[in-house]
């Protein structure tokens, strides 16, 4: 028990402070690539304290912070004031704890390590069997932080925000669902872990197979993270800083964080879900109980160059893509991405009815073609029928415009109009 | 202005095409945009270590200076047409007699504040014997609010400082000396 | 029957004195529109759940101990707070602290799904519509009548009773099943799950753990083979609200956005 105990808190605590270090120089990164599309430099002055040593100013997210600890604590007079510091709190603590079943390595060796006779998963909690709706859970907690950051602030920018912010991860938990379930028809379990020996085992990534559910998933996991060009929760432009207006100093930052982490979280899940976790052909090898050290090292280092690489997408998407206007955002969700998720689903069935065949190569080759085929075809056909996002004529109520028809004795072409 | 409003004149956009409904060709046209400037040329100028290029030193309105003529002393006549066209009040002189012949005032003190001045450049047009000119120097800092109050020396001293890089400007332009 | 006669015997008078408490001291919290009594219904309420907690029995190890008798306090506390709150927004806040003591009992339990299931539904759905309604309205504006519980007294007493039949029940069940070994259920880790659940009474239910290893697979074997017909049906009626909601929106509105035409627009 005592041993199990120490070997969980030796990962949370590495974990934390990877998480913590790395969602600090991801800002850093951030700055410097917002800089570099900008054809800017960005920043590259600090570098180690009290020296003139400047290190391409990585010395910059120390700064950021005590800049941050330092702030003046302002809590407004009109706030609710226990939600308002509770609020940060419950965000960063869900964001947090959903690393419990995020696997950030295979496993290591069964010897080498004095006093561990047995090979160590590199997961928090390797125990829960329920990891993906575990996942879910989680980031539908993350949802009150907002909410109550947005109403508890009591302005309107930050309960507008709170507002926008609530309904858009609702609506895009649902095609985010509907590609995990995909995944896990596949795999037939909610472990990441199984998710990823699948992979490792037939080395087809999940990507490769499911290109509909990949490029769903990761459409809906930007518009979780509320990165752009779904970050309509804080659009400066409009509402200032939504949910988090009225925040500043320490609660700011706690806020600023759990948003790095939801982003790190989506480009974990990305990695594993669809990207073949820590597996790449020929280096890592493929078995999940027998490893060597090198293939062990090997793996960690494989999955973090690739969430490397996701975090790098998002923030070059970032620069890439104007934001979406609120209502083509739902229109998008519920219009365009359930009905494409739904199909990605009914495909995914009928191949995982169709697994035998995969083991024979042609039928791999057959049925990961028919999955692109169908993904292209149902992609062309949203295309072709969703509702044009482009479409800014103004808009009247039905009824303002009945009113005019009949004074200038015109028709309007409301389709479906009755009288 | 309602939208219904009959001037409104009502443009529809250019239709879509396939490509476009499809988003991922754009965004992927977008990438490829921000990839290039990601490793393009970078315009940012490292200040302190690098300085700026100042693109045309005649007409960039930086510090000001007092000019001095061949025999070294100062042009001002003590006029006041400077500080009667500074729209932001921040020249001040005291005139006294002159004690060269070829004048009968010259300026006993000539006080700038530039911490008033909003750099316009006016008293440079409005002076007539081209004693006042803005330098192309910009970057101006001081640690108290005295230090920046530009007295007849300093001015002058600036005058020193710049004047093998910046000739004065009348010259350039062709005026009268 | 004899199931009840030894319930019967069993109830204590303690747990009954403090099931009463429990009434009043809830009575005295509710909002009822004054804020006499407040301090004196909390002093009431912790002395019954102190009165509960004079009756309980330590479990395996140290460890279990602390883990399940805080969840159990952080579920009943904020269960009470989520009755008497005045505030809606609060109200909802604890009921949310709840949920999720609750979904801790169960993973303590090793019901990982059941768990995990009620923090995504109701935390994560239910409550979350319910917060956004909620937002939309003023912290100060809503009137005293909102603010105030309707039949304070009558849901006190219902709580009340509740408690008594339940404590009832689960004191009967314990000692039905535990044939005078143990003196109360012994909370089940994980691994040892199946001989240690003391509503397992079949054979059949032994044999397939639902709560061993596999959790969720054994879980949806047992969900669609034994219960297929259940699932099935509530998977109906959840699609027919749906399709009711959608047919409630949709009446009364034009389909479609309407459009102004190109003649309608010239003639303008």
């Amino acid at each position: 028990m005592l041993a199990i105990s120490i070997e969980a808190l030796i990962k949370i605590a590495l974990l934390m402070g990877g998480l913590m270090t790395g969602a600090a120089y991801f800002v850093l990164l951030e700055r410097w690539i917002a800089a570099w599309v900008q054809d800017r430099k960005g920043p590259n002055r600090v570098g180690v304290p009290l020296t003139k040593i400047k290190l391409f100013g990585l010395g910059q997210p120390l700064a950021d912070g005590l800049k941050f600890i330092f702030k003046e604590e302002h809590t407004p007079r009109h706030v609710d004031k226990i939600l308002f510091t509770l609020a940060p709190i419950s965000i960063l603590a869900a964001a947090l704890a959903i690393y419990a079943v995020i696997p950030f390595g295979s496993v290591l060796p069964k010897d080498g390590i004095p006093g561990v006779s047995h090979q160590i998963e590199l997961i928090v909690a390797p125990g829960i069997d329920v990891g993906m709706i575990y996942i879910f859970a989680l980031s539908s907690i993350a949802v009150y932080g907002v909410i109550l950051g947005g109403w508890a602030s009591n302005s309107k920018y930050s309960l507008l925000g709170g507002l926008r912010s609530s309904a858009q991860l609702i609506a895009y938990e649902l095609p985010m669902g509907l590609a995990i379930v995909g995944v896990v028809l596949m795999t037939g379990s909610l472990r990441l872990e199984d998710v990823i020996g699948m992979q490792a085992a037939s080395g087809i990534w999940t990507a490769f197979s499911q290109p509909l559910g990949f490029v769903i998933f990761v459409v809906a996991s930007f518009a979780e993270a509320a990165r752009l060009p779904f970050d309509l929760p804080e659009a400066e432009q409009e509402l200032v800083g939504g949910y988090h207006t009225e925040y500043a100093g320490m609660r700011l930052i706690v806020y600023l964080i759990a948003e790095f982490l939801h982003m790190i979280t989506a480009s974990f899940l990305i990695a594993i879900l669809f990207l073949g976790g820590w597996h790449f052909w020929g280096i890592t090898g493929s078995s999940t109980t027998e490893v060597t050290w090198f293939q062990a090292i090997a793996r960690i280092v494989v999955l973090n160059i690739k969430i490397f690489g996701i975090i790098v997408f998002f923030m070059m998407i970032r620069w890439s893509w104007p934001r979406f206007r609120f209502d083509q955002l739902m229109s998008l969700a519920w219009k365009v991405m359930l009905p494409l998720g739904l199909v990605n689903l009914v495909a995914v069935a009928c191949l995982v009815e169709y697994q035998p065949a995969l083991e024979s190569k042609l039928g791999a080759v057959g049925i990961t073609a028919s999955m692109w085929g169908i993904a292209l075809v149902a992609w062309i056909a949203a295309g072709i029928f969703a509702p044009l996002h482009s479409d800014n004529t103004a808009r009247k109520d039905s009824f303002v415009l009945e009113a005019e028809s009949r004074n200038r004795g015109l028709r309007t072409t409301a389709p479906g109009q009755a009288t | 202005m309602k939208t219904d409003d009959p001037s409104v004149r009502w443009i529809d956009e250019p239709k879509l095409g396939l490509t476009g409904k499809m988003y991922l060709p754009a965004i992927i046209q977008g990438l490829a945009v921000t990839t290039k400037h990601l490793f393009g040329p970078k315009m940012t100028v490292s200040f302190p270590e690098q300085r700026p290029e100042i693109g045309n030193p005649l007409i960039y309105r930086g510090v000001h200076r007092l000019n001095k003529d061949e025999q070294g002393r100062v042009k001002c006549v003590a006029c006041f047409l400077c500080a009667t066209a500074c729209p932001a009040h921040c020249i001040d002189i005291i005139a006294a007699p002159s004690p060269w012949p070829d004048r009968d005032k010259y300026c006993e003190s000539f006080t700038i504040d530039e911490l008033r001045c909003i750099f316009c450049g006016m008293c440079e047009e409005a002076c007539p014997v081209d004693a006042v000119e803005l330098t192309s120097m910009f970057d101006l800092t001081g640690r108290s609010r005295e230090e920046m109050i530009f007295d007849k020396e300093k001015l002058l001293s600036v005058y020193d400082q710049t004047k093998d890089a910046e000739p004065m400007k009348s010259r350039v332009m062709g005026a009268s000396p | 029957m004899m199931l009840t006669a030894v319930a019967l015997s069993t109830i204590d008078k303690l747990a009954l004195v403090a099931c009463f408490l429990l009434g009043l001291g809830l009575w005295m919290l509710l909002p009822r529109g004054s804020s006499r009594g407040k301090a004196f219904g909390l002093v009431l309420t912790t002395v019954s759940l102190g009165l509960f907690a004079v009756r309980l029995w330590p479990l395996d190890d140290m460890v279990s101990d602390i883990v399940f008798y805080i969840m159990t306090a952080v579920t009943l506390v904020s269960a009470i707070g989520a009755v008497t709150m005045q505030s809606p927004v609060y109200c909802a806040i604890w009921f949310a602290l709840t949920l999720l003591g609750t979904a801790g009992l169960f993973f303590f339990q090793g019901a990982q799904f059941l768990g995990v299931a009620t923090i995504v539904v109701y935390a994560g759905a239910i409550l979350v519509t319910f917060l956004f309604v909620l937002m939309l309205c003023n912290p100060e504006g809503h009137s005293l009548y909102d603010r105030l519980s309707w039949e304070a007294g009558l849901s006190a007493g219902t709580g009340a009773l509740m408690t008594i039949l339940l404590t009832w029940t689960a004191a009967s069940v314990t000692f039905a099943d535990a044939r005078g070994n143990t003196v109360g259920p012994t909370i089940a880790v994980r691994e040892e799950a199946p001989a240690t659940i003391p509503f397992q009474s079949s054979k059949d239910a032994q044999g397939r753990n639902i709560l061993a290893a596999q959790h969720v697979e054994k879980l949806g074997i047992e969900l669609f083979t034994k219960h297929l017909l259940a699932v099935e049906v509530a998977g109906t009626l959840l699609l027919v609200a749906l399709v009711g909601a959608v047919a409630i929106v949709a009446h009364g509105r034009t389909s479609g956005m309407p459009v102004i035409t190109e003649e309608a627009r010239r003639d303008a």
